[in-house]
């Protein structure tokens, strides 16, 4: 793995063992939790005194909110919106945020994105995984696991190879663009002080937003079969 | 070193807390505002289009209205006319009958007039005649005889006018 070569040095993830044979990486830890705490802070912003006419920081919320209902309901239906719209929501507002963490201003702590951690990434989709096969319980029972055996039998191991990697090349993606993006800019900061960094922080911005869409575009189209099949 | 450890629980925990306060506090209240704002748009379209088409069959209605009211004030002038032509023609037809009547009375008073002083005249003519006549022979022609002849007389002189 030539990136975590290149990482170790420049991303530090604090691994700690906090129990014995028990290691989590503190610096991920801190900044998932400052991730939620802006996600949480600006939702509630926007919604603690939701009106009917929008003002403010709600309107900045409901343009997201509206852009990803309008996703949702192209891919998932009307139904599958309703169900699965705070999940949705939920995922890309933490990836977004979490994204653009890593490319603030680096005064006081220092600030990654917690997305940079495969751990994170791999989490994320397994949620997504997870939040498929809960939803697909939850409308079509267990029957909803008979979609293994689709077209035939014989496809099972095939089906299965296919649900490990749907997760595995969505969190590879985020995880890969992410620390890649970061390292580069942590490069960029030794060779060039000046400019070039920040055009590539602009540039990052936009990759940090591209991909939060990216992974939550396949959330969205993972989770569209399960509210298809009754239609 | 890029390794997975405990981490990914953790974060799968992370952010399943993360959705499950997002979920029960915030998306809740925003989505009820959300629906109910297009819902309220959407009503509010729909009370508008009604409020036009509405307004539309209102208009055509008065419009129908006025041209009635039109139709009906020119039958009403039209009507009257045709009275008063009536009542006119009436009154010519009635006047004419009376100027007729009254000039036949007069015409038949004329000549009863004429027949009276006919008659008054010849008697006068009589008298007088024989009177003259009585003077001019001076001799009395007093006997009926007379009187007959005289009369004859005057009556040929008369109707020889």
């Amino acid at each position: 793995m030539g990136t975590a070569e290149a990482s170790e040095g420049i991303i530090h993830y604090l691994p700690t063992e906090i129990f014995s044979g028990v290691i989590i990486n503190m610096q991920t830890m801190y900044m998932s939790w400052l991730t939620m705490l802006i996600v949480a802070v600006i939702v509630f912003a926007a919604t603690r005194k939701a009106e009917i006419i929008p003002s403010g920081i709600q309107n900045v919320v409901e343009v997201f909110v509206d852009w990803l209902n309008g996703l949702m309901e192209s891919s998932m239906g009307i139904e599958g919106r309703r169900t699965a719209a705070p999940f949705v929501i939920t995922l890309f507002l933490y990836i977004f945020i979490g994204n653009e963490l890593g490319l603030m201003p680096q005064i006081g702590p220092h600030l990654t994105s917690p997305t940079n951690d495969i751990n994170v990434a791999f989490g994320l989709a397994i949620t997504v995984s997870l939040a498929v096969y809960l939803f697909g319980v939850m409308r079509q029972g267990l029957s909803y696991f008979k979609h293994f055996t689709q077209p035939f039998a014989a496809m099972l191991p095939l089906n299965i190879l296919e649900e490990i990697a749907k997760p595995l090349t969505m969190a590879l993606r985020l995880f890969g663009n992410i620390l890649a993006g970061e390292i580069l800019l942590v490069v960029l900061y030794m060779l060039a002080p000046w400019i070039i960094p920040n055009i590539w922080i602009g540039f990052s911005l936009i990759i940090g937003f591209l991909q939060a869409f990216i992974f939550t575009m396949l959330t969205m189209i993972a989770l569209a079969p399960v509210f298809k099949a009754n239609h | 070193m890029v390794s997975i450890n405990a981490t990914l629980i953790a974060q799968i925990l992370n952010f399943i807390v993360l959705l499950w306060v997002l979920a029960k506090f915030a998306y809740k209240p925003l989505i009820k505002v959300m629906d109910d704002r297009r819902n309220r748009i959407i009503n509010d379209l729909d009370t508008a289009e009604q409020t036009r088409l509405d307004a539309e069959a209102l208009k055509a209605q008065y419009v129908e209205q006025l041209a009635n009211a039109r139709q009906e004030a020119t039958d009403i002038v039209d009507k009257a006319n045709k009275v008063a032509q009536n009542l006119h023609d009436e009154f010519m037809e009635q006047a004419r009958a009376e100027k007729e009547a009254m000039m036949a009375t007069a015409k038949e008073r004329i000549e009863q007039d004429k027949q009276q002083a006919l008659v008054d005249i010849r008697t006068q003519v009589i008298a007088l005649s024989t009177q003259i006549a009585s003077k001019v022979v001076n001799q009395k022609l007093n006997s009926a005889e007379d009187q007959k002849l005289v009369a004859d007389a005057t009556d040929q002189f008369l109707e020889n006018r």
